[in-house]
C-alpha cells in the first residue's frame, strides 16, 4: 500500500472513530446519559468535535483539488446541487424528499471519495450561505454529507469487480444504496437534536439502563419524530436514481475524459 | 459593531449561554434582546420582512416541542388529564410540567435559529467566506467558483423550465425534469470546462507544496482527541483543573497549527477589515461576560440556571448577575450605525 493512501485511510479512521463516538457518547459512556449533561454540554462539544474533524477531513481533501481542472468542476456541481435544493419545492415529493444526495453520491462513486466528501459538505455548507440557513445544525449537516459522498466511492471496486459497470445492476446497487444513506442521513442528525426534544423519561437516556435499553428508547424517538421524513427521503433518493442515473453517467463520462487533459511547460530545444 | 471576528465572539458567547440554562426568565430575556436587535438589523439592510417568518419558526417550535414532550412525557404532579395506557408510548398521565418543560426546550430551539439568523444577516457572505483560514484556499476558491455560478445556473435552469413548459411538458412527475437537468449539466459543465482552461493557462495548478502540511492534519487530530477526552473526563468526574488543561492544550494546538500553516501560504487580501473601537470594546465585553457566565456556573455560585419545572411546577429564581450577563447579547445595539 502506498504511504500516502495508507496516512488518508488512518486519518478517515480515526475522525471516523472520534465523530461516531461523540455522536453516540450517551450509548457508550454511562455518565453521559445524564440529562443535565445531555441537554447543555452535549450539543456543544459534539458541534465542537464536528468541526475540527470538518477542519481535518477539507485539510486532507483538498489535495485532490489541487489543479484547477478539478476546482472547477467540483465548483460548478455544487453550484447546481445548492440549485437543486431550491428545487425541493418545485419538484413534486412529500416533505423530507430532497434531490441533492443523488449528485453527492455519484460524484463520489464517479470521481473519489476526497471528491465525494468535498460534494456533500460543501453543498450543504454552500446552500446555507446562500439561503442564510447556518446554525449550530451545520456542521452536523456537512459532515453526514461529506461521509455519504465518501461512502460512495467504496461501490466503484464492488461494481468493477463483478463487471456490472453500465449495465443495469449499477443503477439497482447505487439506488439501493442512496435509498439507505436517505435513513442514515435523519438517524445520524437526530443523534446530535436528541437533547432537545427528547427529555420524556420514556424516550430519553436513562444512566441506569443498559445499552439495548437506551438503543430501543431512540428508536422510539426516532420513530415518534422522524421516521416518515427519513422513508420519504428514502424512497425519493430511490426514485430519482432510477429514472436519472443513467443519463447522468453518460456525461460524467463524456466530461471525465474531457477534463483529464495535462498541462506541462513547453521545453525550448 | 462590523468586524466579522467581533459577531463570531457574539455568535459564540449568545449560544453558550442559550445552551446552558432553562430559566425561562434568562431566556426571555435573550430572546427579546435577539428579536430586537434582528428587528433593526434588518431594517437597516434588507427590505425583506425579518420579524414575521421568525416569530412563525419559534411558534413552530413551541407548539412542536411542547406537543411531543406532553404527549410522551407521563412525569410531573399537576396532571392535566389521562390518556389510556393501552395507547402505544402517549398512554398515561398528561402534565402541565411536562408542557412547560417542552415549552421551554422549544424557546431554546427558536432562540437559537433567530440568533443565527442574526449572524447571517450581520455579515456578507464575503466576510463569512474569509473568515475560514488560507490554508484551506483551494476549498475558498471552490466556494467562490460555487457562489458566482450559483445565479447563472438558476437564471439558466429557468429558461429551461420554460422551454419545456412552451413545449408541454408539465413538469410534474421527476421523470419530467430529466429535460431540465440534463441540458443545465451539459452546459454548466461545459462553462466550468472554459473556467479550467483559464485557469490552467494562468497558472493555477500545482500549488501543493503550500498546502501539503503533514503537520497541520496530525495537530488537528491531536486538538480533536484532546477535546474529546477532555469532555470525557469531565464526565466521569475528574477534577476540573485535568479537563481545562486537556481543552488548554487543544486550543493551543489548533492556533498554533494554523498559524504555523497559515504563514507558508502566500495569498494576498483586498479590503481588509479594520478593528473600530466599539468592535475592540463589544468583545471585550461579550468575552468578559462569557467568562464570567462559566465561571459562576462551575463554581456552582448561579443556581438559578438549574431551573427544572420538575416534579412540580415552581416560579423561576433569577439572581442579579445571571439578568446582567442575558442581556450582554444586546451590547451589538448599543454600537448600532445609522448609515
Amino acid at each position: 500500500m502506498k504511504p500516502n493512501l495508507l496516512r488518508s485511510l488512518l486519518i478517515d479512521l480515526v475522525i471516523v472513530i472520534l465523530g461516531c463516538l461523540s455522536l453516540l457518547a450517551p450509548f457508550i459512556f454511562q455518565q453521559a446519559r445524564f440529562p443535565g449533561f445531555s441537554q447543555s454540554t452535549f450539543p456543544i462539544m459534539v458541534s465542537l468535535i464536528i468541526v475540527l474533524c470538518l477542519l481535518i477531513l477539507f485539510f486532507e481533501s483538498q489535495t485532490a483539488l489541487l489543479d484547477g481542472k478539478m476546482i472547477a468542476l467540483l465548483g460548478v456541481l455544487i453550484a447546481i446541487n445548492a440549485g437543486l435544493r431550491f428545487l425541493e419545492n418545485a419538484i413534486p415529493g412529500p416533505a423530507g424528499f430532497s434531490p441533492i444526495f443523488f449528485f453527492i453520491i455519484l460524484s463520489g462513486y464517479f470521481f473519489s471519495s476526497r471528491v465525494g466528501f468535498l460534494m456533500g459538505a460543501l453543498t450543504m455548507l454552500i446552500s446555507a450561505l446562500i439561503t442564510g440557513g447556518i446554525g449550530p445544525w451545520l456542521p452536523g449537516q456537512m459532515i453526514t454529507a461529506g461521509w455519504l459522498g465518501q461512502s460512495s466511492a467504496l461501490l466503484r471496486p464492488l461494481i468493477n469487480k463483478f463487471g456490472w459497470k453500465e449495465k443495469p445492476m449499477e443503477v439497482v446497487l447505487l439506488a439501493g444504496f442512496s435509498a439507505i444513506w436517505g435513513m442514515i442521513y435523519g438517524v445520524v442528525m437526530n443523534l446530535w437534536f436528541w437533547p432537545f426534544l427528547a427529555f420524556t423519561p420514556d424516550l430519553a437516556w436513562s444512566q441506569s439502563l443498559s445499552l439495548l435499553d437506551n438503543i430501543q428508547r431512540y428508536l422510539a424517538y426516532y420513530l415518534a419524530t422522524s421516521v416518515l421524513w427519513d422513508v420519504t427521503r428514502s424512497i425519493g433518493n430511490l426514485v430519482i436514481f432510477a429514472v436519472m442515473t443513467k443519463p447522468v453517467i453518460k456525461i460524467l463520462s463524456r466530461f471525465q475524459r474531457r477534463f483529464t487533459f495535462k498541462y506541462s511547460p513547453k521545453v525550448d530545444a | 459593531m462590523r468586524h466579522s471576528k467581533a459577531w463570531i465572539i457574539w455568535l459564540v458567547v449568545t449560544t453558550v449561554l442559550l445552551l446552558t440554562t432553562r430559566n425561562p426568565v434568562y431566556l426571555f430575556i435573550i430572546l427579546g434582546v435577539v428579536l430586537t436587535l434582528g428587528t433593526l438589523m434588518a431594517k437597516q439592510k434588507t427590505q425583506q420582512p425579518w420579524l414575521k417568518p421568525n416569530l412563525r419558526f419559534l411558534v413552530t417550535m413551541l407548539v412542536l416541542s411542547a406537543l411531543i414532550n406532553t404527549l410522551f412525557t407521563h412525569v410531573g404532579e399537576s396532571v392535566l388529564f389521562t390518556l389510556p395506557d393501552q395507547w402505544l408510548l402517549i398512554g398515561g398521565d398528561i402534565t402541565l410540567e411536562s408542557l412547560v418543560y417542552g415549552l421551554i426546550n422549544g424557546l431554546v430551539i427558536g432562540a437559537l435559529y433567530i440568533t443565527f439568523n442574526i449572524f447571517n444577516l450581520a455579515l456578507s457572505i464575503k466576510q463569512i467566506t474569509r473568515l475560514i483560514p488560507n490554508v484551506f484556499h483551494p476549498i475558498v476558491i471552490t466556494m467562490t467558483i460555487s457562489l458566482t455560478f450559483f445565479p447563472s445556473i438558476q437564471r439558466r435552469a429557468r429558461e429551461i423550465k420554460e422551454a419545456q413548459l412552451i413545449r408541454g411538458n408539465p413538469m410534474k412527475r421527476i421523470s419530467d425534469w430529466l429535460p431540465l437537468l440534463l441540458p443545465l449539466l451539459i452546459t454548466s459543465l461545459e462553462k466550468a470546462f472554459l473556467l479550467s482552461e483559464s485557469m490552467t493557462a494562468r497558472g493555477f495548478h500545482n500549488q501543493r507544496d503550500q498546502f501539503s502540511n503533514r503537520f497541520l492534519a496530525i495537530s488537528l487530530i491531536f486538538a480533536t482527541f484532546f477535546i474529546f477526552s477532555g469532555w470525557i473526563l469531565r464526565l466521569y468526574a475528574y477534577p476540573f483543573l485535568i479537563s481545562f488543561s486537556f481543552y488548554l492544550l487543544s486550543g493551543g494546538f489548533i492556533v498554533f497549527a494554523l498559524f504555523y500553516a497559515n504563514r507558508k501560504v502566500n495569498i494576498t487580501h483586498y479590503h481588509r477589515e479594520t478593528w473600530s473601537w466599539e468592535d475592540v470594546l463589544s468583545s471585550i465585553l461579550l468575552v468578559a461576560a462569557g467568562a464570567t457566565w462559566i465561571t459562576l456556573l462551575t463554581t456552582g455560585n448561579l443556581p438559578s440556571t438549574a431551573y427544572t419545572p420538575l416534579p412540580k411546577l415552581l416560579l423561576p429564581k433569577i439572581q442579579f448577575q445571571g439578568v446582567l450577563i442575558f442581556f450582554s447579547p444586546m451590547l451589538p445595539l448599543l454600537f448600532h450605525h445609522h448609515d
